[in-house]
């Protein structure tokens, strides 16, 4: 052994990997970086950020009852909600004002969890960044709202499933109206039936 | 190709004799002066600027790292930003630090630097003061630095500082021995201390005659390089400023452009240890094909590479490792070299390859042997069984 | 060519009267640290004055060994004494007033004994060339060349000697 050889060959290691930097591919020993703003990396279905506030079809038809779980539940509460009244006075189940501070929000996805009406989600967008904080990062109602196609684009496997809970869940209660609408029918017809005083007897006799 | 080899300096001759028509002859002679000081008074921060950003992107590249690249075209921008966001930092100076050193220091540590392109022959009669003890003012000019290393160390009044001023004037001292040394066979051979005349003993072989390809010159190049890399504070030999160790050294109380001073300093300093690396030992300018100033530049930016790969390669050795590489095996290497080199001088044909390399490898061999670290074969505890 | 060489001595007279106003600071500055940076100065000009002589090689020498090796020794020996960072080390006492006699008187002397030496003048500076310094090491003063490094080895044993430790084991718990 004479001085030297050890240090070679440690020079010889960064050397090859100087060079093969600028040739190989990243599984063959090249650089691996993805340069962010240019190119990304596909986003994975169970990323979670920001929530985000879900209707179907149309605006106007946000699934958000107004019921505050989601405000109470908030650990840093960030949510702000306010119920929707009509001219009467009388109260709306949707919420006149949703405000999400997302200075505040530590993206735990709690309300996407504490959601009873699956209004709540956690959104895939990142990019939120802005020089103000105070009039740009305090979402409003309207910022918030985004379809239930969007929801299916970024996160299908979720949507799906809760899409099909709910029409199961719709169904049900359709059923269930339709059974008690059968059964109040069917009381109505019996009471129909009861009220003459003096039934015919087959119908008295069923 | 000539006019290309020439092209500096047909320029300033070309701007002379237009001063010439209309000025006085004393003017005409303070211009040249003032053309070649302004020339080496851009070159280097120029080179200082962007050999950062050559280090940041190939220390980058040996990491699997892509480096700067976000301001300009390939990060070509990134010193001058790096530039503006020195200037308009904060300038702190600690209470209590002594204000006349702790200010002057920046600012003479940037002097030696300078001083020390005004040696280098950069090409074929590009030698901006062609002194005749050109390499003696070269050691000279950089010996100074330690002054300055001082002034920051002790000016500062922190701890850290004072250790790193301590430790870099101990390696400075201990590792221009060696360097001094190891220039001494070139000025043998080539019988002058003129860097030009240094080059101009080089031709020859298709301008391939360089000192490199010789035994002596081959250890001695290896030797002044390493002394070169210590004497610039550069990693493996940073120990002065070791980050883990003493937070930046004598620099540590430093901010803004005063920092900036330091670092411009450091990297011309490797600049120019590179470039009179290339003057001694690799031809200077000398070369095929290529204009003279291109081959300069090539080849010193070649051992500034080397210079980045031992940083992105070693790690900082120990002190005692330091002490123990320059004192107990570069010094005594160097007078063998010495030796070697005046037999060289006596002898002729293929006797001279002969002995000289046999020297030279039979001591490498013996010092590599003598100068092995102790390991013991058996661990020894002193308290514990 | 006349305001070059006027430029050039107003030069030379600058770069003395820095030097001297070094050296003046360099003992009479309280603060030692700074005393050791004038003297480094006032070298530094004595190697400016070298070099309007037109003696490379000396200024040069002087630089190296003057400013590079003795005023960094000095500073360590600044360093390693205690209370090195005292503000203000009064400098001058009792003895001030002998010390400025014996100086002047040392001075006098050496201006009668300079005014008393014949200076040839010559137009043409001989430049005490390298290779004529080397020769004249070589030759005419070989003997003296020896006895001084005969002289700088035995310093280097004797600090080897005082540094070593005499009981290298004596630290060790």
């Amino acid at each position: 052994m004479i001085f030297g050889t050890g240090i070679l060959q440690g020079l010889m290691v960064t050397l090859k990997n100087f060079v093969t930097s600028y040739f190989k591919a990243p599984d063959e020993g090249g650089i691996f970086t993805v340069e962010y703003p240019e190119k990304r990396l596909p986003e994975k279905e169970r990323f979670r950020n920001f929530p985000f506030l879900l209707y179907d079809k149309n605006p106007e038809n946000l699934r958000c009852v107004a019921c505050d779980i989601c405000a109470k539940e908030c650990p840093p509460k960030c949510i702000y909600i306010v119920r929707e009244f009509d001219k009467d006075g009388k109260p709306l189940k949707r919420p006149a004002v949703f405000d999400i501070d997302f200075t505040v929000c530590m993206n735990c996805g709690i309300c996407e969890e504490a959601c009873p009406f699956d209004a709540i989600y956690m959104d895939h967008e990142f990019e939120i960044a802005s020089a103000d904080r105070h009039a740009k990062l305090l979402y409003h109602r309207d910022d918030l709202l985004k379809s239930n196609e969007y929801f299916h684009k970024i996160r299908p496997t979720d949507a799906s499933a809760i899409d099909a809970r709910r029409r199961e869940a719709e169904e049900k209660k359709k059923a269930a109206e339709a059974a008690a609408l059968a059964a109040q029918k069917a009381k109505e017809a019996a009471a129909a039936q009861a009220k003459p005083p003096e039934p015919p007897k087959p119908a008295a006799g069923a | 190709m000539e006019t290309l080899d020439q092209i500096f300096v047909l320029s300033k001759k070309g701007i002379l004799d237009f001063l010439g028509t209309f000025l006085p002859e004393w003017v005409v002679t303070l211009a040249c002066v003032a053309i070649t000081i302004k020339a080496i008074a851009v070159l280097g921060p120029v080179t200082m600027m962007y050999l950062t950003l050559m280090e940041r992107k190939v220390i980058g590249r040996m990491q699997n790292r892509i480096g700067p690249n976000r301001v300009g075209k390939w990060g070509l921008l990134q010193p001058l930003a790096d530039g503006v966001k020195m200037l308009t930092k904060e300038d702190i100076v600690p209470h209590g630090a002594d204000a006349v050193s702790h200010f002057l220091a920046p600012i003479l540590i940037v002097i030696p630097s300078l001083l020390a392109f005004a040696v280098i022959p950069f090409g074929r009669g590009m030698t901006p003061v062609d002194l005749n003890v050109g390499v003696l003012f070269f050691i000279a000019v950089s010996s100074t630095t330690t002054i300055a290393i001082f002034m920051a160390s002790w000016g500062s009044r922190n701890k850290f500082s004072v250790l790193g001023g301590m430790r870099s004037a101990a390696q400075m001292i201990s590792y221009e021995v060696p360097m001094v040394l190891s220039v001494v066979p070139v000025i043998l051979i080539a019988g002058s201390l003129s860097t030009n005349d240094i080059v101009l003993a080089q031709a020859g072989w298709g301008g391939l005659k360089w000192f490199v390809f010789t035994p002596w010159g081959f250890f001695a190049f290896i030797i002044f390089f390493l002394c070169g890399v210590a004497e610039c504070n550069r990693s493996p030999f940073d120990l002065p400023e070791g980050e883990s160790e003493i937070v930046a050294g004598f620099h540590t109380e430093y901010s803004g452009m005063k920092f900036a001073l330091f670092y411009m300093a450091e990297f011309m300093n490797s600049f120019t240890v590179s470039g009179l690396a290339a003057t001694l030992f690799l031809g200077g300018w000398q070369g095929p094909f290529l204009p003279s100033w291109l081959w300069f530049f090539l080849k010193t930016y070649a051992l500034i590479f080397v210079m980045i790969w031992f940083r992105g390669t070693l790690p900082r050795i120990r002190v005692d490792q330091l002490m123990g590489l320059a004192w107990k095996f570069l010094m005594p290497l160097t007078l063998v070299n010495i030796l070697a080199a005046g037999l060289w001088y006596f002898t002729e044909g293929a006797a001279r390859w002969l002995i000289t390399a046999s020297i030279l490898a039979g001591s490498f061999w013996l010092l590599t042997k003598l100068n092995r670290g102790y390991t013991p074969e058996k661990r020894v505890y002193l308290f514990a069984e | 060519m006349l305001p070059l060489t006027l430029l050039v001595k107003a030069g030379l007279y600058l770069i003395m009267a820095i030097s001297l106003l070094a050296a003046v600071a360099s003992v009479s500055l309280p603060n030692i640290f700074h005393a050791a940076l004038a003297l480094a100065l006032a070298l530094l000009g004595i190697a400016g004055i070298y070099l309007g002589l037109q003696a490379e090689f000396v200024a040069v020498v002087q630089v190296l060994i003057y400013v590079g090796a003795v005023i960094t020794l000095v500073i360590f020996a600044i360093m390693l004494t205690n209370r090195m960072a005292d503000r203000s080390t009064p400098a001058k006492n009792s003895l001030g007033a002998a010390c400025l006699a014996v100086a002047a008187g040392l001075f006098s002397i050496l201006v009668r004994f300079i005014r008393s030496t014949p200076w040839p003048e010559t137009t043409s500076a001989p430049a005490p060339g390298t290779s004529e310094i080397g020769q004249a090491l070589m030759g005419p003063y070989v003997f003296a060349f020896e006895v001084i490094s005969v002289i700088l080895i035995a310093v280097l044993i004797g600090a080897m000697v005082i540094a070593k430790k005499d009981n290298p084991g004596e630290d060790a718990p």
